[in-house]
């Protein structure tokens, strides 16, 4: 029976997982970015939800503005710095987008210390719910079925709109959508923000669960790119797949092999690495 | 057009200005400065401790610089919480910068590292570590230890427990898989078996984990009675933010073997730990006058009360340069003999040095957590309900230096 509720309680955590990958995923399928600002993104949507809920605004508020001013950021920044660089050798975005993160992650000290805070579930998500033996916490239930519903709406964005086909058509060469006319540096500039805006939404999202605290984007990075690896680099539905994946797979392991729980994630990785290098999903 | 004169000052003037910092070291080197390393995690999981720790740092050099009327330094070394990285931060302030003492360490595995090196390179060393080793079988004559360890703290914080909860006869651990943790959770063996109740369960992690839903998951499966988390910092925070949001505040008694004090109430909140039982090293209301002269200072300087991090880095630093004060020199043997047998007024009451291992014997705290409308002041989080001093004895804690 404790299988079966590590299970649900991995898929779960899986949800979240997808959230914070999905972001990382799109950009580099449409930009071939490698984004290491990604987990200071994740960090500035949990501090400004965490800060404008202790203001007294509600938490179903704050999360949205918060992304949204995430996203704001992540814009300027694309428009400002990361397009002169895209053309550069992978070296030179992961200098760039690493500094970008400490300066991000400076700032929140500064700006709020270095001891981080607790958000409180929204009111009528406390508390917990109870099947027999098993217990789960109401607002983590909440996450799996926003998750899952905001996951629903990505695919239909990215499948069905105008403007998912434009990334999808761009993901696969960007120069094709230039010589048809389209704006490819807005474009860029859209989904970059788009990915980044996700990012501080499942900062935002994970405030009450997991609380703020500035050095929280640099577990956040590293999970987003191992969920990335196994699905595959530009894969939305790899991004989901390996997110359920490597949830299920650390919350069996905390019975199975408790100290073992994260190590045997970057295993997982490692091994997809040697037998899949474009990972479960990933595109040839 | 620029003469030869006028471009021979203006060479001279730029070798001067380039010289400079070299000058200006030497000048400060042949001072009397006395400089006091402090090799905490600045970035990392624990940097919050380490901030605080060099917050502490300053204040007793402060306050050793008005009292001796010599200079004294401190020196932050970011030891990331990394053993090999703090080893070549120390190894490099003992070369480089000549430094001989060094306060600090908020991991036990840094700890025992750095503490060997300390000893290696003709330096001392103080820490507030909690693992049973560093004064016990991995002891060196050049590592002190100001916290209870391991063992002292699931004393203090347990047993008033049982004593108080004659019907919690099962108990779950949490652990950090590390030198720390098994400290810990061998003491609460020892203890629990001692008291013919029941371990459980117990969930290890890793040191890099701060998910915890899964080893929750484990422990509500258990059915126990009390929930002791071993894990400490803000591990411990995300263990307790979990735990309350799986509602097992209200299923269990909820015990943290060794809290990181104040720091740790803000930044979960009244709310989330009422009810909580903490273990702690330090609590600011500790009534004694160096305390009280602590809380003045750290009010003035910062505008807050000091918590667990400021005021071991505090005491540690005063120790190791009250000793240099005294020896009169930062030889290392002369240091050593100088803290050696030290009894002082220190934050918990009278403290003392055990010269056998190099343990400050001192008072552990049982403190807990107060409702939010009982709060007396933005920093009254807990009433301390116990306070006593459990130390192994000489002979049983492995250390051979006498």
């Amino acid at each position: 029976m404790t299988y079966l509720f590590q299970v649900l309680n991995g898929i779960g955590l899986g949800m979240l997982y997808f959230l914070l990958a999905v972001g990382l995923s799109i950009i580099f399928g449409l930009l071939q970015f490698v984004n290491f600002a990604h987990g200071a993104f994740y960090l500035l949507g949990a501090y400004l939800t965490y800060d404008l809920v202790e203001r007294g605004m509600s938490f179903w508020l704050a999360m949205p503005i918060a992304a949204l001013i995430v996203a704001v950021v992540a814009g300027v920044t694309e428009a400002l710095l990361l397009r002169r660089i895209y053309k550069l050798p992978h070296t030179f975005h992961i200098l760039v987008t690493v500094g970008i993160a400490l300066f991000i992650q400076e700032l929140v000290i500064i700006l709020w210390g270095p001891l981080g805070g607790s958000v409180a579930a929204p009111d009528g998500l406390n508390g917990v719910v109870i099947w027999g033996d098993f217990i789960y916490p109401k607002y983590r239930l909440f996450t799996i079925a926003f998750t899952a519903v905001l996951a629903l709406v990505l695919y239909w964005a990215l499948e069905r709109t105008r403007l998912g086909a434009i990334v999808r058509a761009g993901s696969e060469s960007t120069e094709n959508m230039a010589l048809l006319g389209y704006d490819t540096l807005r474009i860029n500039t859209v989904v970059f923000a788009a990915g980044a805006g996700l990012a501080g939404l499942a900062g935002g999202l994970v405030s009450p669960i997991r609380g703020v605290e500035p050095f929280m984007g640099v577990e956040a990075l590293s999970i987003a790119f191992v969920v990335v690896v196994i699905g595959g680099m530009g894969s939305y539905v790899g991004a989901l797949v390996a997110g359920i994946l490597v949830g299920v797979v650390q919350s069996l392991m905390a019975t199975i092999w408790p100290e073992g729980a994260r190590l045997m994630i970057y295993i997982g990785m490692a091994s997809i690495i040697v037998m899949m290098p474009r990972g479960l999903f990933g595109r040839a | 057009m620029i003469g030869r004169r006028k471009l021979l000052l203006s060479t001279a003037g730029a070798g001067l200005f380039l010289a400079s910092p070299g000058l200006l070291r030497h000048a400060s080197a042949a001072g009397d400065v006395l400089k006091v390393g402090i090799p905490v995690p600045i970035s990392g999981g624990n940097a919050a401790n380490g901030k605080y720790a060099s917050m502490g740092a300053i204040i007793a050099a402060e306050e050793a610089t008005a009292k001796y009327g010599r200079e004294v330094k401190t020196f932050d070394l970011d030891t990331e919480g990394k053993p090999a990285t703090a080893v070549r931060k120390v190894q490099d302030a003992i070369q480089q910068e000549g430094i001989q003492l060094f306060a600090g360490g908020i991991l036990s595995s840094e700890s025992l590292a750095m503490g060997k090196e300390a000893d290696k390179g003709g330096a001392n060393f103080i820490t507030t570590a909690g693992a049973d080793e560093i004064t016990g079988t991995e002891c060196n004559a050049a590592t002190f230890r100001w916290s209870v360890p391991t063992f002292g703290a699931i004393n203090q914080s347990i047993r008033p427990i049982i004593d108080a909860l004659p019907n919690a006869k099962r108990w779950y651990t949490i652990t950090p898989q590390y030198v720390f943790g098994e400290g810990l959770l061998q003491a609460t063996k020892d203890v629990l078996e001692e008291k013919g109740l029941e371990l459980v369960g117990n969930s290890y992690h890793s040191l890099t984990e701060k998910e915890f839903s899964g080893y929750l998951t484990n422990a509500i499966a258990t059915k126990p009675d009390v929930l002791l988390i071993l894990n400490f910092g803000a591990q411990c925070a995300d263990t307790l933010r979990q735990a309350v949001s799986f509602g097992l505040k209200e299923r269990m008694t909820i015990v943290v073997a060794w809290a990181s004090g104040l720091e740790q109430f803000e930044a979960l909140g009244a709310d989330l730990c009422e009810g909580i039982y903490f273990g702690a090293q330090y609590w600011h209301t500790i009534d004694s006058p160096a305390n009280a002269e602590l809380v003045k200072l750290t009010r003035a300087k910062y505008n807050e009360n000091p918590n667990y991090s400021l005021a071991g880095s505090y005491i540690c630093t005063k120790l190791m340069i009250d000793a240099a004060m005294k020896a009169g020199s930062t030889d290392q043997k002369a240091v050593q003999a100088a803290l050696k047998g030290m009894t002082y007024a220190g934050l918990t009451g009278e403290e003392h040095v055990r010269p056998e291992d190099n343990q400050v014997i001192k008072n552990y705290y049982l403190l807990k957590a107060r409702a939010k409308s009982a709060m007396a002041n933005k920093d009254d989080f807990a009433e301390v309900i116990s306070s006593g001093q459990s130390f192994l004895e000489v002979a049983k804690t492995g250390c051979k230096l006498s």
